[in-house]
């Protein structure tokens, strides 16, 4: 927690005291951090002296900015118009019966956060879901399984290797 | 074309001159053309979100709203137009299909609102029928007026949990429109900003951050977003399923010194709820949350004694009045006066005190008269309120201070004048360990070092005397009261230090020294009306008296000043609430109160405030002046009168202050400064918020929860140090106590600080502050 504030405090050495800076400061806590955490919107609050009730709402508003810690893998799946139509919340529906969280959020293992995207410039290879840095196209509610169970797996042997 | 700073506008073919610089909805609102609108408020600034409120402008593209689009000199405006109806069904049919509107468009709606009156009382809202805010909601009035009766879209049930947990009032935001009149108020107005709009779309909340609590989230609960929510989605606890009340009466809240002007809401001679001064649906924010919520949770408040009871050898039971004046009548006439102690409340009207000044000088005949709150330190802290300004001056000083201000449920009015006074770069700084709804504006927030409060002062009074160095945390006082005239707001939680009565003197000494104006916080709602009509005596020279058996009786008006039965042979306790438990008073004689009597209180600054009758009790309660008529009747002296002409006539033109003399014995006050083994504060505060001697947060639900006692409030970031959460023991000690309380979280104590409120007469630690270590206790 101290090293949170620490490297909080550094970003806010860059700033003024200006509710216009709110949007910048979020954008570079999240890419230097990796998410917004309590502690950071508390923090932020402080330093903008807003309350942390006016840093929520604008942060939230965003769906580039999340509030959980990311997990080892990220699943983005996309729901713009053309995945859409191809059947792409049915698959969102898929992977969250599987990792039961919600979109933003993180599994409890800490392995998987599940995020959802509008349109990755692939609408012929809809529906897609992109793993970490891969693309899946074409995806079907089938495969949503195979697909967490393999990156389970290889996460098994990575640690049985390392042990 | 320009006329006395007036432009020319049409609407809907008419032509209108009207000033510059306002609305379209504005204009029409002037010249009473009606465009429904549902997010628009006209003080808050404007938002455009509901979308009803669109027009027709020549030359503009589009449907603008008129809540947010300024006239121009030659405008030419459509309010009515066919397609302009039409568009605003279609909104309106959209923001019903997420809105439980079975109601609205049933066929059945007027029979079904007619006689099924008893079905509504249910936790979820699936209708109109089902909804607290039926018959009174802004947007059944729109649907009527747009004739709205199907809804042609897929209707959409959010199915999000009514939010019941935290204290005063309930959220069901499957009914929410998102006009965002909530936020709009708590932030613009209130200045609180606890509430925001969270999320987009489909996923759309109101709350604070992180689905917290408004408890966690620091609300004040001042209530301003329930007055003004449009719809059933904020609504009060209490005042739910009251419905439309029948009248708005003007009084004042009796709950502290400042005596704010509230409205009493009524129907079928009961108080449904209070609300500040203006229209109902639009005003909020100017009341804290004992005079939002907690008058009419006493006025209602089953624990009220309503019928005079005596203690019979058998127990206590039910007499009728006359077997009361009788009993009361024996006792007195048989007293030696001046063995008799009259105890007053500081909730009484000053007609009240009058009467029952002049009861016990010509009836009783006693100078014994007195009042629990009159403690020695409360002697000096008046005392310097003589020299306090009126509440208005706060806004206007050059620079603002406050000492040990704890506002966040306390004083609205004074906390919205800092808060509105730094917002205009008026520079502010808090002193004082609690972190309130006005910190946030605070140039500077200073603590002085535990155990040194005094030294704090008095480093301030030495560097004005003497020119003495001073640490760079007090030279920026120092600056302060140098560059500008200041107003010191002085926060009653002083009175509970070790060292009250040293620092209450450097105090003065400073405003002296800098001809700074003073604020003081009075926290007893008719203080000063008791203090200058009558020659009270410091409570404890009563104490003293008891203790040496110099008194036997007491009379015991609206206070109740012991747990236990102090040694006399007899005691009344005449009061709206009942006695305390142990008290086993002779005869208990209950009243009439607030909003049930008229009457007077007097602020600091001798403003009158008027409190009005607004209801009837039931026959079994009378006034205090009736039982003094009645009783200095049985006594012989019928001559005395005691109706309202009579009694205003001995009120004093002029109401200045009279403090008693008290001869404390100087003597040498222990303190302890913070140290590695013991690194927290304990600051022990005496439970100052109390009606006629009843303690609010024993009587009030909502306020315990707020507020409670014998718990340790502290900062969540030292409780995370201890992995302690809300609820959990804690071992506190001191050098010399240790002690188990449980615990509560709170943003509002500052980290390093724990808050301990209590209603025993004494505290529980040795000093204040004292410096204290914590353990959790495993169960
Ligand atoms: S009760 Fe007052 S402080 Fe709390 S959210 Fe509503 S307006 Fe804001
Ligand atoms: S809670 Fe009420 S006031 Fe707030 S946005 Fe919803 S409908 Fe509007
Ligand atoms: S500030 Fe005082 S007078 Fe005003 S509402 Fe609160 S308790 Fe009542
Ligand atoms: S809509 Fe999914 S990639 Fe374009
Ligand atoms: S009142 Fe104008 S948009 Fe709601």
């Amino acid at each position: 927690m101290k090293n949170l504030k620490k490297k909080i405090t550094k970003i806010f050495k860059e700033f003024t005291v200006d509710e216009e800076n709110l949007i910048p400061i979020l954008q570079k806590i999240q890419a230097e951090i990796g998410y917004i955490s309590k502690q950071g919107v508390e923090e932020i609050a402080n330093f903008l002296r807003i309350t942390e009730g006016q840093v929520y709402g604008v942060a939230s508003f965003y769906s580039q900015f999340r509030f959980t810690a990311p997990g080892r893998h990220s699943i983005k799946v996309c729901l713009g118009t053309a995945c859409h139509v191809r059947g792409s919340q049915n698959i969102l529906e898929e992977f969250k019966r599987w990792l039961l969280i919600e979109p933003g959020e993180t599994t409890e293992d800490k392995m998987f956060s599940l995020e959802t995207v509008n349109c990755v410039g692939a609408c012929a290879l809809g529906p897609i879901v992109i793993f970490d840095n891969e693309y899946h196209g074409h995806m079907r509610i089938k495969s949503v399984d195979e697909l967490i169970q393999k990156y389970r797996t290889e996460y098994e042997t990575e640690r049985e290797v390392d042990k | 074309m320009q006329n006395n700073g007036k432009i020319k506008i049409t609407i809907n073919n008419q032509s209108y001159d009207v000033e510059n610089k306002l609305t379209i909805l504005h204009a029409t609102q002037q010249n009473d053309i009606f465009i429904p609108h549902l997010c628009f408020h006209p003080e808050l600034s404007p938002y455009g979100g509901c979308r009803l409120c669109i027009v027709e402008v020549d030359g503009v593209k589009g449907y603008p709203t008129a809540c947010t689009t300024q006239v121009k000199d030659g405008m030419t405006i459509r309010t009515h137009s066919k397609i302009l109806q039409e568009m605003r069904t279609e909104i309106l049919q959209l923001i019903l299909s997420e809105h439980p509107s079975a109601c609205l468009i049933c066929d059945e709606a007027e029979e079904c609102s007619d006689y099924q009156g008893t079905i509504r009382k249910v936790g979820f809202t699936t209708g109109c029928r089902w909804c607290p805010k039926d018959k009174d909601c802004e947007l059944q009035k729109v649907v009527e007026y747009l004739k709205i009766d199907e809804i042609e879209f897929p209707v959409y049930y959010r199915n999000l949990p009514v939010e019941k947990k935290d204290p005063f009032f309930d959220r069901d935001y499957n009914l929410c429109i998102y006009c965002g009149r909530c936020v709009r108020i708590c932030h613009e107005h209130r200045k609180s900003s606890i509430i925001s709009l969270n999320n987009r779309g489909r996923y759309s909340t109101i709350g604070p951050a992180f689905n917290q609590s408004h408890l966690d989230a620091n609300c004040e609960f001042c209530g301003a977003c329930v007055s003004v929510c449009p719809t059933g989605t904020l609504s009060e606890k209490t005042k739910k399923w009251s419905g439309i009340p029948e009248k708005y009466n003007s009084s004042i809240c009796s709950l502290c010194g400042l005596n704010c002007d509230i409205q009493i809401l009524t129907k079928e001679n009961k108080v449904i709820g209070t609300l500040p001064l203006g229209d109902p649906h639009l005003t909020g924010g100017e009341l804290c949350v004992k005079g939002r919520f907690c008058l009419i949770e006493l006025v209602n408040n089953p624990d009220r004694i309503l019928e005079p009871q005596y203690q019979f050898p058998e127990g206590l039971g039910f007499i009728t009045w006359e077997e009361a004046f009788l009993k009361a009548s024996d006792k007195l006439k048989k007293a030696d006066g001046n063995k008799v102690a009259v105890y007053l409340s500081p909730n009484l009207t000053l007609e009240e005190i009058v009467a029952a000044k002049q009861f016990a000088q010509q009836v009783i005949k006693t100078i014994n008269i007195t009042s629990s709150v009159l403690t020695n330190n409360l002697i000096p802290y008046i005392s310097l309120a003589e020299k306090s300004i009126s509440i208005e001056k706060i806004e206007k000083s050059e620079s603002i201070i406050s000492l040990f201000l704890n506002g966040n449920y306390n004083y609205a009015p004074v906390t919205l004048a800092i808060k509105r006074a730094a917002e205009k770069g008026i520079p502010y700084l808090q002193i004082g360990w609690i972190n309130d709804t006005t910190s946030r504006f605070a140039s500077h927030h200073l603590t002085p070092e535990t155990g040194k409060e005094k030294e704090f002062v008095k480093e301030i009074v030495e560097s004005f005397e003497k020119g003495k160095e001073v640490s760079p945390e007090i030279s920026e006082v120092m600056k302060l009261f140098k560059d500008s005239s200041s107003t010191i707001i002085l926060g009653p939680t002083i009175l509970d230090l070790t060292e009250a009565k040293e620092i209450l003197r450097n105090i003065e000494k400073i405003i002296k020294l800098t001809g700074s104006k003073l604020f003081v916080l009075n926290p007893y709602g008719n203080l000063p009306g008791l203090l200058s009509s009558v020659d009270l005596k410091p409570h404890q020279d009563i104490l003293d008296k008891i203790s040496k058996g110099k008194i036997d009786s007491l009379y015991l008006i609206g206070d109740s000043p012991f747990k236990k039965r102090p040694n006399v042979n007899f005691i009344i306790h005449q009061s709206p609430f009942p006695p305390s438990e142990k008290l086993k008073p002779d005869l208990i004689l209950p009243t009439a109160t607030w909003s049930e009597i008229s009457g007077t209180y007097v602020t600091l600054t001798d403003k009158r405030k008027k409190l009005k009758a607004v209801v009837k009790t039931s026959e079994k309660v009378l006034s205090n002046s009736a039982i003094f008529a009645k009783l200095a009747k049985k006594l012989g002296k019928q001559e005395l009168k005691f109706n309202k002409k009579e009694l205003s006539k001995l009120i004093p033109k002029k109401l200045t202050i009279k403090l008693p003399e008290f001869n404390s014995k100087p003597k040498k006050n222990i303190v302890q400064i913070k140290t590695r083994a013991f690194p927290y504060t304990l600051i022990q505060e005496k439970n100052l918020y109390t009606y006629m001697g009843m303690y609010l947060n024993q009587l009030i639900e909502g306020l315990r929860e707020i507020e409670p006692e014998e718990t340790l409030i502290i900062n969540p970031i030292d409780a995370s140090k201890f992995d302690i959460q809300n609820g959990d023991n804690v071992m506190l000690k001191s050098h010399k106590i240790s002690k188990k309380y449980p615990v509560v979280l709170r943003k509002t104590i500052s980290p390093g600080f724990i808050r301990l409120i209590t209603s025993n007469k004494t505290f529980e630690f040795e000093t204040n502050p004292c410096p204290v270590k914590i353990r959790r206790v495993n169960v």
